[in-house]
């Protein structure tokens, strides 16, 4: 699963990719392109024309663009917009296949709350690497080490999708129960299930 | 190793509840780990998940608010597959959640290789009143997704393990939550055929608040589901006698004056004269039949109706007197002075608080059921509220997990036992 780099021509700007089955070309508006009179327009133009090589096409643009743009001219085009700055990627408007364009209505979206709810994962995300980085240096400074002994840190990996086995153990072993455990009468109940006495139906 | 050091090691429980979900094997010790019983199903489509994310068509525990995607999706993706204590038989969206939530919680205790893990026994509980297709999905789940995690699975209802997890053998388990209630008769085995189950909680204390605070002149803010229940466990107040209540903060407003701001807003509530009326949104949960509450139903209010879920019928507005006599009355006689001697209340709905100033005039739960049941009279009762309300169920699984014996097949008549699964 996730992209795969795709073949595209040489007078195309922006990258190109597969998903699955459908080619995606991203167009990226840099920000010294923005102060261009025409470098918008340009750029738009381009994405139309690119609908027919391509199942779906985005403009990367800097998040200042947002300001000063309204998303519905995207949504009726089909051309997805993404927004980014120095810490994250944003899909501001979802592209759409052509397909999908003839065959539904254009959906109104609340972009601002899309954007804000992108925005805080992000930001969690990034608070775990944060927290991730802090445990490692954590671990360093206790071993005690020679300086000129000093390896180059490993790089982490930036999520853990899983979490860690946690098996504490020895909380029952050598007698220490928990709590619940001591003077319950249950206990000596439940080890007699099936042992000959007559017991209810559930009804 | 034998089988009584394995279990020490490797017995699991499981507790789901209405809004979370306990689990964790016996070695934790007090607290189990908890995330919210409910799943969101990502959209797919998103190219930025589709870049960037492996398949998952469920996501469930600590990641769902990083798959969060718009809010107009929310409702139709995040799952919530216990709000009544039931799943519908056919709700495949909620029956894949509960299935993702125990193949989590197992996998997060999953021990390390080689050395001697033959699989968990596993105790799950649910609801008092869910009907056997709910156990047989469960155990479904675990039987078909083990992966050799799970040596053998049971399930017990809740009042059940509430009542190992308090290590009393013989008592009356009184479980109140958001949507309904269960009066649950327990004596070496859960008395299922006296249950008798309550169509009222905690959420129709939110309904008497949200009127009380319309009449105060609050209709704006009466509508938002999150402050009335603020207002609800902060100012309601259960009435040892409702009418001698409502006499006495009519004398003496200021003793009982009804005032709350919420933490961090400029929003304060302020009842004023009408402040008696915080002994109405405690009265209507242990007995709605006062005359008083007529007006409301009359203008609209919705009346507590009885109902039938699955296999159990709802009473609507059977007072919690009405309804412990009627459920200890359904057990032997010579059980019934037993029963009556030992009553616990568990859940949200019975965290009722007395200011000191009001001691009294307002009760907490337990003094109120036994005043219920003093005026139907039952005399000799003793009726407390559950020490750990959070845990007693998970620990009480852990407890049944332990001690109940290997070969205690599970049967479908009695609803217990161990089913082995296959590895």
């Amino acid at each position: 699963m996730g992209a795969q780099p795709a073949v595209q021509n040489d007078r195309e700007q922006g990258v190109s990719f597969l998903l699955g089955a459908d080619k995606v070309h991203v167009l990226i508006l840099k920000p010294d392109e923005m102060a261009q009179r025409n470098a918008i327009l340009d750029a738009l133009l381009n994405l139309s024309t690119l609908k027919f090589a391509y199942q779906l096409v985005y403009l990367a643009a800097p998040r200042l663009f947002g300001t000063s743009v309204d998303a519905s001219i995207f949504r009726t085009r089909g051309i997805g917009l993404l927004f980014y700055d120095e810490r994250r990627i944003d899909e501001a408007v979802p592209a759409q296949t052509q397909t999908e364009q003839t065959s539904r209505p254009p959906q109104q979206a609340d972009t601002t709350l899309v954007t804000e709810l992108a925005t805080l994962r992000t930001m969690y995300l990034e608070m775990e690497r944060t927290i991730i980085q802090l445990r490692n240096d954590l671990t360093t400074l206790r071993i005690p080490q020679p300086i000129q002994d000093l390896e180059p840190r490993i790089a982490m990996p930036t999520r853990e999708i899983q979490s860690q086995s946690n098996f504490p153990t020895g909380v029952v072993h050598g007698g220490a129960l928990p709590s619940y455990f001591l003077n319950n009468p249950w206990l000596d109940v439940l080890s007699k299930r099936g042992s000959g006495e007559r017991e209810p139906i559930a009804g | 190793m034998s089988v009584e050091n394995y279990r020490s090691n490797y017995t699991f429980a499981m507790d789901f509840g209405t809004s979370d979900f306990k689990f964790g094997p016996i070695t934790l010790g007090e607290q189990p780990r908890i995330v919210n019983n409910r799943g969101y199903f990502p959209d797919k489509k998103s190219v930025l998940y589709r870049a960037f994310e492996a398949a998952s068509d469920v996501v469930v525990g600590d990641d769902v608010p990083l798959y969060l995607q718009s809010a107009e999706d929310l409702a139709s993706r995040l799952i919530y597959p216990m709000r009544n204590g039931m799943i519908e038989r056919n709700d495949d969206q909620a029956w894949r959640v509960v299935q993702s939530l125990t193949s989590y919680g197992l996998e997060a205790f999953k021990p390390p290789p080689n050395n001697g893990f033959q699989g968990y026994y596993v105790v799950a509980s649910l609801s008092s009143i869910s009907p056997r297709y709910m156990y047989e999905r469960l155990m479904a789940a675990f039987v078909e997704n083990s992966h050799g995690m799970v040596k053998a699975v049971t399930v017990i209802p809740q009042p059940f393990a509430v009542a190992i997890g308090h290590g009393v053998t013989t008592c009356v388990v009184i479980e109140s939550g958001h949507g309904n209630s269960q009066v649950c008769p327990i004596s070496k085995y859960p008395i299922r055929t006296a249950q008798v189950a309550l169509n009222r909680g905690g959420g129709d204390a939110n309904a008497i608040t949200s009127e009380i605070l319309k009449d105060a002149g609050y209709a704006d803010l009466a509508n938002e589901e999150a402050f009335v229940r603020k207002v609800k466990e902060n100012l309601g107040l259960v009435p040892e006698n409702l009418n001698d209540a409502i006499q006495e903060a009519k004398r003496s407003p200021r003793l009982v004056r009804g005032r709350y701001k919420v933490p961090g807003t400029r929003v304060e509530i302020d009842l004023d004269k009408d402040s008696w009326s915080r002994f109405l949104i405690g009265e209507y949960v242990f007995n709605p039949n006062h005359e008083i509450f007529e007006s409301y139903f009359n203008r609209g209010m919705p009346k507590p109706r009885d109902v039938k879920m699955g296999d159990t019928v709802f009473k609507g507005m059977l007072d919690f007197g009405e309804a412990i006599v009627a459920s200890v009355e359904r057990c032997p006689v010579e059980l019934q002075p037993l029963l009556y001697k030992e009553i616990l209340l568990s859940g949200g709905n019975f965290s009722w608080t007395v200011p000191p100033k009001l001691q009294g005039i307002a009760v907490d739960a337990p003094c109120k059921v036994k005043m219920l049941l003093r005026d139907r009279g039952i005399k000799n009762v003793s009726v407390k509220m559950t020490s750990t309300p959070q845990f007693s169920v998970w620990h009480g699984c852990i407890i049944y997990g332990f001690a109940v014996p290997e070969n205690y097949e599970w049967d479908w008549q009695r609803l217990e036992g161990w089913m082995k699964v296959p590895n």
